[in-house]
C-alpha cells in the first residue's frame, strides 16, 4: 500500500517531479495506437518533455492563471502538454475534438458559449481545425487571446538564466488552494458547467480514492476513456500520475471501432484496473468474435469499475459469462458513483468484493420505502455503487431537504473534502445545487447496510454511453425543423437492452400526414440532431394535439414516453 | 461501388427508410451511424455477407467505399 503523503503545501507538479526522481525509469503513460508499437513515457521523460512545452508556453505569453483549452486528438504529446500547462500555474481544460458530423458553425458556437462560461484564454489545438476556431479570436469581447499548436514545437527546450529563476519563483508561489484544472460537468458543448478544482482537492481525492481501491505500486491502469470526461481525467490520468503507477491510454475512437483493443492491452500489459461505463460491458460481452480473443488473459485484473451510467446487473452477468474462462473473477466486477463536482468518486465497492445486488419491490420504490422482494417478477434489480470513500459523506434527503433514514428513497446530497467551490462564472446555478457545504446531486437513491444504490434522477437527463445529454437541447434543435409543430416536441431516453445504454428518442407533432412526407421529416429530424453531434435513434411522428401536456403547459416527457414506449399506443392519423 | 444489398443492410440496421450512400460517403455523414451504433453496423454486414473483419481492417477504412471493398475482397477469398 502507498502511504498518503501529508505535507503542509503540496501542488501536483511537486508530486509529479518527486515521482520522476523516485522512479525515473518506471513507465508513466503508455500511449497505445492500434497496429503500432506503443510509445512509452517514463516518469522522468514525461517531465522532461513537459518542461520543454512549458518553455514554449511561456515564450508565447501564457501566464499563471490562464485557462488553456486543449483540443487535440489521441497524441503522445497530449500528456506532457497538459502537465506543462499546470507546471507554470496555468489551468488546463480538456475539450472534445470536433466529430466530423458536428457542423463547424455549431462547434464554433459551442466553443464560444464555453469560452464565455469558462473564460478560456488560450486554445491549444491542431492546425487541421484552426480555420474553424480562428473567427472566435477576433470576435468582439472574446476571452480567447490566441491559438497555439504545441505538437509542432521544438521538443528539447529548457528554462535557462533569468527564465529559470522566474519559473522557479512562479512554481514556489503556487498555493495548494490555487486551481489546478477545469473540468466540465454534464451538458452539450457550450452549455456544460465548468468546475474548477484546486491542487488540494485533486491530491486529497486521489489519496482517498486510491485508499478505497487499495492502490499499490504494482497496479497498472488500462483506459480508453476520453480525457475530457472526469472518469478519464481523474481516474486514468491524475490518479496514476500522482501515485506513480503506469496507465495505458487507448484512443477512444479506436476502442469504439475495435472494442477488443481493451482486452488486448490488459493482456499484453498485465493491467489490474479499468473504469468503464455500463454499455462497455455489453459491447465487450456481445460484440467481439471468439477468434479476437485468442491468447487473451484477463487474470491480472483486480477491478473492472462500472461508473458514469446506471449500473446494470445484467451487463455484469453477460460480461462475466463471456470472460470467466479468460480469467475474470466475479469479485472484480464492482462499481463507483462519481461526478465532476466532487472531483470524481463518492462511493466505491470495496476491493475483493463484487458489487452487491438487491431485488426490490417496484411498488415500494414508488412509495419511497425499500422492501426486498426475493426473486419475484415484480421486482427491480438494484446494483450497489458501494460505500462512501474517506473524505466523503452522503445524506439522503426528501424534497424539503430533511434527512431520510436507511431504506428510504430520496435525493443524494454529498459533502466531500474535494468538493468544488461552485460553477465558474455561474452563481445562480451554483446556488441551486450547493447548500451549506452540501452538493445536491439531483440523483435519487437509497442507502442499505451502508451501501448506496442510485436508482434515478431528478431531471430528465439522458445518459448515452456515459455522456449526459439534456432533452431541452435536442428539443430546441428539432423545434426548428420544417414540418414540426413548434413547441410540440419531446425528447427522452429509451434503454437499449442490447447496447446496455440509453438511446435518444424524439416524439414530434406534425401536420404532415402522407408517408413520403413522414419519411422526409423523420430524416430531417435525425439530421438536425447530427448538426450538434446528437444521435437520434428513434423518431415518433404524431398528429397535432397528441402529446400530453404537463401542469406547466409544456408537453410532458415522462407521460408521453409512457404512452409511446410502455403502453405502445397506436398513433392514429385523422 | 456500393451494392444494393450492402446499402440495404446499413439502412436496415440504422432504421432508415432511405439515404444516398456513395463510395466516398463517410460513416459520420450517415444518420444514426455514431460511435455507439458503429459496431452493430459492422456486425450486421458480417452476418449478411457471411464474412469476418479483423479490427485493424475496419480501422483502415476511410469511407464506406473502403468497407464495401473489404467485403468484396473477403467474398473473393
Amino acid at each position: 500500500m502507498i502511504k498518503a503523503m501529508f505535507k503542509t503545501r503540496e501542488i501536483e507538479w511537486d508530486r509529479w517531479v518527486a515521482n520522476a526522481e523516485k522512479h525515473p525509469d518506471k513507465e508513466a503513460i503508455v500511449h497505445w495506437v492500434a497496429g503500432e508499437e506503443p510509445f512509452r513515457w517514463t516518469f522522468s521523460s514525461i517531465i522532461k518533455a513537459a518542461e520543454s512545452f512549458a518553455v514554449g508556453l511561456k515564450k508565447r505569453g501564457v501566464q499563471r492563471g490562464d485557462v488553456c483549452a486543449i483540443i487535440i486528438r489521441h497524441n503522445k504529446y497530449f500528456y506532457p502538454i497538459y502537465i506543462a500547462i499546470s507546471s507554470i500555474g496555468a489551468i488546463p481544460t480538456v475539450l472534445t475534438y470536433p466529430n466530423p458530423r458536428l457542423h463547424p458553425v455549431k462547434f464554433r458556437q459551442g466553443l464560444e458559449g464555453m469560452s464565455k462560461r469558462s473564460g478560456l484564454d488560450w486554445i491549444l489545438t491542431e492546425k487541421a481545425i484552426s480555420e474553424v476556431i480562428e473567427p472566435l479570436i477576433t470576435l468582439e469581447n472574446s476571452t480567447i487571446r490566441g491559438m497555439l499548436f504545441p505538437t509542432e514545437w521544438e521538443k528539447d527546450l529548457k528554462f535557462e538564466g533569468k527564465d529559470l529563476e522566474n519559473i522557479m519563483q512562479v512554481r514556489a508561489s503556487i498555493s495548494d488552494t490555487d486551481p489546478v484544472l477545469l473540468q466540465h460537468s454534464s451538458g452539450t458543448t457550450g452549455l456544460q458547467k465548468p468546475v474548477l478544482l484546486s491542487h488540494k482537492a485533486v491530491l486529497d481525492h486521489v489519496t482517498h480514492y486510491g485508499k478505497s481501491i487499495n492502490l499499490s505500486p504494482e497496479d497498472k491502469i488500462i483506459s480508453w476513456l476520453p480525457l475530457y470526461h472526469d472518469m478519464g481525467l481523474i481516474a486514468a490520468f491524475h490518479l496514476p500520475l500522482a501515485f506513480g503507477i503506469p496507465v495505458i491510454q487507448i484512443d477512444t475512437f479506436e476502442w469504439v471501432m475495435v472494442p477488443s483493443l481493451l482486452l488486448e492491452a490488459i493482456s499484453k500489459e498485465k493491467g489490474t484496473l479499468t473504469w468503464l461505463p455500463n454499455f462497455a460491458y455489453n459491447i465487450l460481452a456481445n460484440k467481439i468474435h471468439e477468434d479476437e480473443l485468442e491468447g487473451i488473459s484477463l487474470e491480472s485484473m483486480r477491478m473492472f469499475i462500472n461508473c458514469s451510467e446506471p449500473v446494470r446487473d445484467k451487463s455484469h452477468k453477460l460480461f462475466y459469462k463471456r470472460y470467466k474462462d479468460y480469467g475474470v473473477k466475479p469479485e472484480s466486477l464492482c462499481a463507483c458513483y462519481a461526478m465532476a463536482e466532487t472531483t470524481f468518486a463518492v462511493t466505491q465497492t470495496p476491493p475483493g468484493t463484487a458489487a452487491k445486488v438487491l431485488r426490490v419491490k417496484r411498488q415500494s420504490i414508488a412509495k419511497g420505502v425499500i422492501e426486498l422482494n426475493g426473486h419475484n417478477e415484480n421486482s427491480r434489480v438494484c446494483v450497489s455503487s458501494g460505500r462512501t470513500i474517506d473524505g466523503c459523506e452522503i445524506k439522503i434527503v426528501d424534497e424539503k431537504g430533511k434527512y431520510l433514514n436507511e431504506g428510504m428513497v430520496g435525493e443524494i446530497a454529498i459533502y466531500s473534502v474535494s468538493l468544488f467551490d461552485g460553477y465558474r462564472n455561474n452563481p445562480e446555478m451554483t446556488v441551486a445545487v450547493l447548500k451549506d457545504g452540501w452538493f445536491y446531486s439531483g440523483d435519487y437513491g437509497f442507502c442499505l447496510d451502508g451501501e448506496y444504490y442510485i436508482i434515478g434522477r431528478k431531471k430528465d437527463i439522458i445518459i448515452v454511453g456515459g455522456k449526459n445529454i439534456y432533452p431541452e437541447d435536442i428539443e430546441d434543435l428539432v423545434n426548428h425543423v420544417k414540418g414540426v409543430v413548434p413547441g410540440r416536441v419531446v425528447a427522452f431516453g429509451e434503454y437499449d437492452e442490447e447496447i446496455g445504454s440509453e438511446q435518444i428518442s424524439v416524439a414530434a407533432e406534425t401536420k404532415i400526414t402522407n408517408v413520403a412526407g413522414h419519411k422526409k421529416l423523420k430524416l430531417d429530424i435525425i439530421k438536425a440532431g447530427m448538426t450538434d453531434d446528437i444521435n437520434i435513434k428513434k423518431v415518433y411522428l404524431l398528429p397535432t394535439r397528441w402529446l400530453i401536456k404537463s401542469s406547466a403547459g409544456k408537453p410532458s416527457r415522462k407521460a408521453n414516453k409512457e404512452r409511446l414506449v410502455v403502453k405502445k399506443e397506436i398513433i392514429i392519423w385523422s | 461501388m456500393i451494392t444494393e444489398k450492402f446499402k440495404k443492410v446499413i439502412l436496415d440496421e440504422l432504421n432508415l427508410d432511405d439515404f444516398d450512400i456513395q463510395d466516398n460517403t463517410t460513416a459520420d455523414q450517415v444518420p444514426g451511424w455514431d460511435s455507439l451504433n458503429h459496431i452493430n453496423v459492422i456486425l450486421a454486414l458480417e452476418k449478411a455477407f457471411n464474412v469476418h473483419f479483423k479490427g485493424i481492417e475496419v480501422l483502415r477504412c476511410k469511407n464506406i467505399g473502403d468497407l464495401q471493398n473489404l467485403v468484396n475482397t473477403k467474398l473473393n477469398q
